[in-house]
C-alpha cells in the first residue's frame, strides 16, 4: 500500500481520529461486558451468580477502583490519567497495568523485531535470487512453496513446528521464555537460553511474514529490471552485481520499506495467538487471560499499547517513505 | 482511467474487470465458471475438488459418521480403531464426527461473512461512489478508521465482551471485513461512472437504478467475487483462532474449539493422544485454507491474462 501525496496531508487527521475511536471502545467495551471482576458468573445457569465477597466488601472495591461513579466521569478521568501515563491499576495482577505491561512488553517487542528482522532480510535476500533466476526451476519450485506457506496462519504454523521440533524431535521448549529456577553463569548463558526458548516463536513469525517479502522483491525487481535506468546502466557498462545491488535493488527496497512497517501491525495483532501456541509469556497471552479473569484496566491498557504501536508503525512508515522516495514528498 | 483509483495496486483488479466481459453476470454463470474450471491450473482444480470434498463431509455428516460430535460414544482418549476411525478426546466423543460437523462450522462462518461483507460492503460502496458528494466523503473516512483499527485484539474483546455465540463470531467479524470489498466498489464505480457510454445512457434518461444494474454491477460483481472468496479464508482463520482462544461458541465443535481443548489438556504433548486429537482439526483447517487459496489465484489468473505478465509466471 502506497500512500500517495494527496492523502499523507490527512495522514495524520486520520490517524489521531482512528486513536480517539480505539480510545472510546477501548473504554466503553469492557464495562459493557457481562459480569464484573468482583463476582464469578456461573456457566450451569445464567443469571446465577457465586459472589466470592459480601456485599459490602463489593461495594468497597467498587469505590476502590473508581467503578461506581457515573460512566461519562470514568471517562474523562481515564483521558486525564492517560495524559499522564497512568493506565490504572490491574485488578487481577493489584499493581499498576503500565507496570504488568512493561513486566510483558520485552518478550513480545523480541519477538516481533527478531521476526521483522529475519523475515525482512531472508525476503530480500530469497526474492532477489529468485528474481534473477526468474522462469528457471529453482524460482518455480520456491514460487510455489512461498505461496503455500502464506496462505498457513501463524498460529497453525507454530502448533506445526512445536508438534515437529519440540514434541517429536525434542529439539526445543514447549512453553515459556525462560527456564524457569535456572542459575546462569553468566550474561551469555542467559542470553542463550532466552533466545533458545525465543527461537520458535521467531520463526513461526519469521515464517508467516516472510512470503509477504519475497512476493514483493521479486515482483518489484522484475518490473523494475525492465526500466530505463537499469538499461542505461547496462549500457554504461557497469558490472550485473552494481546493476543489481546499487541500481535495481535500491529502488525496489522502497516498496519492501513500507511492507515492513505494516508487517510489524499485522504482527502485533497476530502475536496474541503465536504467543499462546508457546505459552510464550509476552501482552498477547496477558491479554488472553485478562479477557478471561475480566481485568478492565488491563484490557483496556494492552489493547491501547498494541493499537498506539500499529499506528505509530503506520506513521514512521509515512516519514521514512518519503525520506527515502524525494517524489512522494512533493 | 488510473486516476480515479486511490490505490494503484487495485489497478490490476481493474484490468480483468475488463477483460471479463465475457462472463457477464446474469449470463451463463454455469457455463462461465466450467470454462473456468477448466482453464484453471493442477493446483487450482485440487483446490476445487477438495473443497467440494470438505463441504460433502459437512452435508452428509449424520450419514456418514456413526456418532453425533457431543455424545460420549465410548472410553475416554480412545486410540484410533475401527470403532472410532479416529479415536476419542477426553470426554469419549468421537473425533471423526467432531471433524465432520466441525466443516459445517467453519464453512457457514466463512461463507455468511464472505458474503454478508462482501455484498453488502460491496453494496455500500457502489452507492457512495454513485452518489458521490458528502455521503461519500463520510463513508471514506469511516472505511479509513474500520481499515486502521488493529483487527484481531479488538475481536478478541468484543467477543469476549458479546459473549461466546457462532452468530457474534460473524456479527464481529463482518463489522470488521466490509471495509475493504465497499472501497474496491467505490473506487470502481467512481471509474465506471466517468464512461462515455454511462454519461449517454443517463442523458438518454435511464435512472440511476438501471445504471446501477446495467451497467456497473456487472462489471464489480467479478471483482468481489474474487474478494469474498479471500475474506472467506480470513473470516475461516479469525473463527479458529478465536475458538483456539477459547472465545469460541463452546456449544459447537468447531475445529478451532477442537484445537484449544486439545492444546489445554494437561501435558498432552507428553503423551501420545495429540497424533489423533491435535493432527486431524490441524490438518483439516490448513486443507481447507490452501484450496481457498489455490481457487482464489487461478481465478485472479483466468479473470486477468495480463497479471500473468506483470507478475512474471
Amino acid at each position: 500500500m502506497i500512500i500517495m501525496a494527496k492523502d499523507r496531508n490527512s495522514l495524520v487527521f486520520r490517524l489521531v481520529i482512528t486513536l480517539f475511536v480505539i480510545l472510546v471502545i477501548n473504554f466503553f467495551l469492557p464495562r459493557m461486558m457481562p459480569g464484573d471482576p468482583f463476582s464469578t458468573t456461573s456457566a450451569d445457569e445464567v443469571g446465577e451468580e457465586i459472589i466470592v465477597m459480601t456485599e459490602e466488601q463489593r461495594l468497597y472495591y467498587m469505590e476502590y477502583y473508581g467503578l461506581d461513579k457515573p460512566v461519562h466521569e470514568q471517562f474523562l478521568i481515564y483521558l486525564k490519567n492517560l495524559m499522564k501515563c497512568d493506565l490504572g491499576k490491574s485488578i487481577h495482577y493489584k499493581m499498576p497495568v503500565s507496570n504488568v505491561i512493561i513486566l510483558h512488553i520485552p518478550w513480545t517487542i523480541l519477538i516481533v523485531l527478531g521476526s521483522t528482522l529475519i523475515s525482512t532480510i531472508t525476503g530480500v535476500i530469497l526474492g532477489t535470487y529468485s528474481a534473477q533466476n526468474r522462469k528457471r526451476g529453482s524460482d518455480r519450485i520456491m514460487m510455489t512453496g512461498m505461496i503455500a506457506f502464506a496462505e498457513v496462519p501463524s498460529f497453525l504454523l507454530g502448533l506445526i513446528l512445536l508438534l515437529i521440533f519440540s514434541v517429536h524431535l525434542r529439539l526445543f521448549p514447549l512453553a515459556g521464555a525462560i527456564t524457569p529456577f535456572a542459575h546462569y553463569n553468566g550474561l551469555a548463558e542467559q542470553i542463550l537460553d532466552i533466545l533458545y526458548h525465543a527461537f520458535l516463536p521467531v520463526m513461526t513469525l519469521s515464517l508467516a511474514q516472510l512470503t509477504g517479502v519475497y512476493l514483493l522483491t521479486r515482483n518489484t525487481l522484475i518490473t523494475v529490471t525492465t526500466k530505463d535506468y537499469v538499461r542505461t546502466a547496462r549500457a554504461k557498462g557497469l558490472g550485473e552485481k552494481t546493476v543489481w545491488i546499487r541500481h535495481a535493488l535500491r529502488n525496489a527496497l522502497l516498496p519492501v520499506v513500507t511492507r515492513v512497517g505494516f508487517m510489524i501491525g499485522i504482527m502485533m495483532g497476530g502475536v496474541v495467538l503465536v504467543e499462546s501456541v508457546f505459552s510464550y509469556p509476552g501482552i498477547g497471552v496477558t491479554l488472553r487471560s485478562a479477557v478471561i479473569s475480566r481485568d478492565y484496566p488491563l484490557i483496556q491498557g494492552i489493547l491501547l499499547v498494541i493499537a498506539v504501536s500499529i499506528l505509530v508503525c503506520n506513521l514512521l512508515v509515512d516519514k521514512i517513505y518519503s525520506k527515502l522516495d524525494p517524489r512522494v514528498a512533493v | 482511467m488510473i486516476k480515479n483509483i486511490n490505490i494503484s495496486g487495485y489497478a490490476g483488479i481493474l484490468s480483468y474487470v475488463q477483460a471479463l466481459n465475457i462472463y457477464r453476470v446474469g449470463s451463463n454463470i454455469a457455463m462461465g465458471s466450467s470454462r473456468m474450471f477448466l482453464k484453471f491450473s493442477i493446483e487450482g482444480k485440487i483446490g476445487v475438488l477438495g473443497l467440494i470434498c470438505i463441504v460433502m463431509l459437512s452435508v452428509f455428516a449424520p450419514v456418514i459418521t456413526n456418532y453425533p460430535p457431543q455424545k460420549i460414544a465410548g472410553n475416554s482418549l480412545e486410540a484410533p480403531s475401527s470403532a472410532h476411525v479416529l479415536g476419542t478426546d477426553e470426554l469419549g466423543m468421537d473425533i471423526w464426527s467432531q471433524i465432520c460437523y466441525g466443516a459445517r462450522m467453519s464453512l457457514t462462518v466463512g461463507l455468511a461473512v464472505a458474503f454478508i461483507s462482501g455484498l453488502g460492503g460491496g453494496a455500500i460502496g457502489i452507492l457512495a461512489g454513485y452518489i458521490g458528494g458528502i455521503v461519500d466523503q463520510v463513508l471514506m473516512r469511516i472505511i479509513d478508521v474500520t481499515m486502521a483499527l488493529p483487527s484481531f485484539p479488538l475481536l478478541i474483546v468484543i467477543s469476549a465482551f458479546l459473549g461466546p455465540s457462532i452468530l457474534n463470531v460473524i456479527l464481529i467479524l463482518v463489522l470488521f471485513s466490509w471495509a475493504k470489498p465497499a472501497r474496491i466498489a467505490r473506487s470502481q464505480t467512481l471509474a465506471i461512472k466517468e464512461n462515455n457510454y454511462i454519461i449517454a445512457a443517463k442523458n438518454y434518461g435511464a435512472n440511476p437504478f438501471y445504471i446501477l444494474r446495467r451497467h456497473i454491477l456487472p462489471e464489480i460483481m467479478p471483482v468481489l467475487f474474487v474478494l469474498i472468496i479471500g475474506i472467506s479464508s480470513h473470516a475461516i482463520i479469525a473463527e479458529a483462532g478465536l475458538a483456539f482462544l477459547g472465545l469460541g461458541d463452546p456449544t459447537s465443535k468447531s475445529w478451532g474449539m477442537m484445537l484449544n481443548s486439545a492444546t489445554s489438556f494437561r501435558s498432552i504433548y507428553f503423551t501420545p493422544y495429540w497424533q489423533w486429537w491435535l493432527l486431524p482439526p490441524l490438518f483439516m483447517l490448513i486443507f481447507l485454507l490452501l484450496c481457498l487459496a489455490f481457487i482464489s489465484r487461478d481465478m485472479e489468473k483466468v479473470l486477468d491474462p495480463k497479471l500473468k505478465i506483470k507478475k512474471g509466471f
